[in-house]
């Protein structure tokens, strides 16, 4: 362990804690899946960062949204986003989750995704490589020391916003509401 | 050989042989479960998948129904396998078609996207609830009068970013 960060750690255990355990859940949507194998095996070993993808979205911390999204792929990530427990962070793979990429004239594929749940980073890159998601881990370590990964925070604060774009896409959805809605009885 | 057969029992054909293994007949729309039914006697009996092409300046959309064998054929004088593309044309406001579910049960999901994505109406298909797609088009998505790029101008660009979200 790095001497220096001794002092982060008595000042903000829980905090270090977070940052140095990122559990895992990939939403592989499309082609990001790929990349995705050789980056948690032995040839790049995502366990080096304390990355290690989990089997549910209950257990997990991180977020990655592996390649583009389409309109039913959107429903489950919904579903899966609101299921994990705080504090929550999301990380998109690869250009089309950003502005459409290649999809960018599609009928069935979303074109930005933090108009539907918050997104704290953003990997550019078609596909990116695994040496990308790494570097995405690690800016996204100093944007939680800095407390600036606060996607969660802002999406219990404007739920009501996200909760309308999913609605105004999605028609109207199945599940009750995470939180209380602004404007509603 | 398969090739007179067809044209001594069928009016209306053309067959046409495209490449060394793959046999193209076109015929009217209403040959189509005959021909079917004559194909999987002769052990053609694998649907591979149902196509669809739009011909907007003929104003009619042709089906494309591909066959081909898993045994070898007996069919005298043939050496090989063949593929089987089995088109016709229907028109193209209001399509409506006969299903091919009794002959081939595999033809039920490329009825049902067919049914979805360019809107032929197949008479007689159990059920031919969306598939693939989550909105309701106005114009089935994969016609050619249909416009993406203003389609995802009007919806996707009109969803409202979230407030202090981004500056866009």
């Amino acid at each position: 362990m790095d001497r220096n960060q001794l002092k982060k750690w008595f000042q903000n255990p829980v905090k270090m804690a977070h940052k140095y355990s990122l559990h895992v859940v990939y939403f592989c949507t499309g082609c990001g899946i790929i990349e995705i194998p050789p980056s948690i095996t032995a040839r790049w070993d995502a366990e080096r960062f304390g990355i290690i993808p989990v089997a549910t979205p209950r257990q997990a911390s991180l977020f990655i949204i592996a390649g583009y999204v389409s309109l039913k792929t959107l429903r489950s990530i919904i579903r899966t986003y609101e299921q994990m427990p705080e504090p929550k962070f999301t990380v998109s793979l690869g250009s089309c989750p950003i502005n459409g990429g290649m999809y960018h004239d599609s009928y069935n594929t979303i074109k930005h995704l933090e108009k539907y749940i918050p997104v704290d980073g953003m990997i550019a890159g078609c596909m990116p490589r695994p040496e990308a998601i790494f570097v995405g881990v690690t800016h996204l370590w100093t944007l939680i020391d800095k407390d600036m990964a606060d996607g969660y925070k802002r999406y219990r604060s404007n739920y009501s916003a996200y909760r309308a774009n999913q609605e105004k896409i999605l028609g109207k959805l199945e599940w009750p509401p995470l939180f209380p809605i602004h404007g509603e009885e | 050989m398969l090739k007179q057969e067809l044209e001594t029992m069928f009016d209306n054909i053309t067959i046409r042989m495209d490449k060394k293994n793959q046999l193209e007949l076109s015929i009217t729309k209403d040959g189509i479960m005959s021909v079917l039914s004559f194909l999987k006697n002769k052990g053609y009996d694998h649907l591979h998948v149902i196509s669809c092409v739009d011909w907007i300046d003929d104003k009619q959309l042709e089906l494309v129904y591909i066959l081909s064998a898993y045994m070898k054929q007996d069919v005298p004088g043939e050496t090989e396998q063949l593929n089987i593309l089995l088109k016709t044309r229907i028109g193209r406001d209001d399509p409506k078609y006969i299903t091919s579910i009794a002959l081939f049960p595999a033809a039920e999901p490329y009825e049902r996207e067919i049914h979805e994505m360019f809107g032929v109406d197949f008479q007689g298909h159990p059920r031919l609830t969306p598939l693939l797609l989550e909105r309701d088009y106005d114009i089935p998505p994969f016609r050619k009068d249909f416009d993406t790029k203003q389609y995802v101008d009007n919806v996707f660009g009109s969803v409202p970013s979230v407030e202090g979200e981004d500056d866009s």
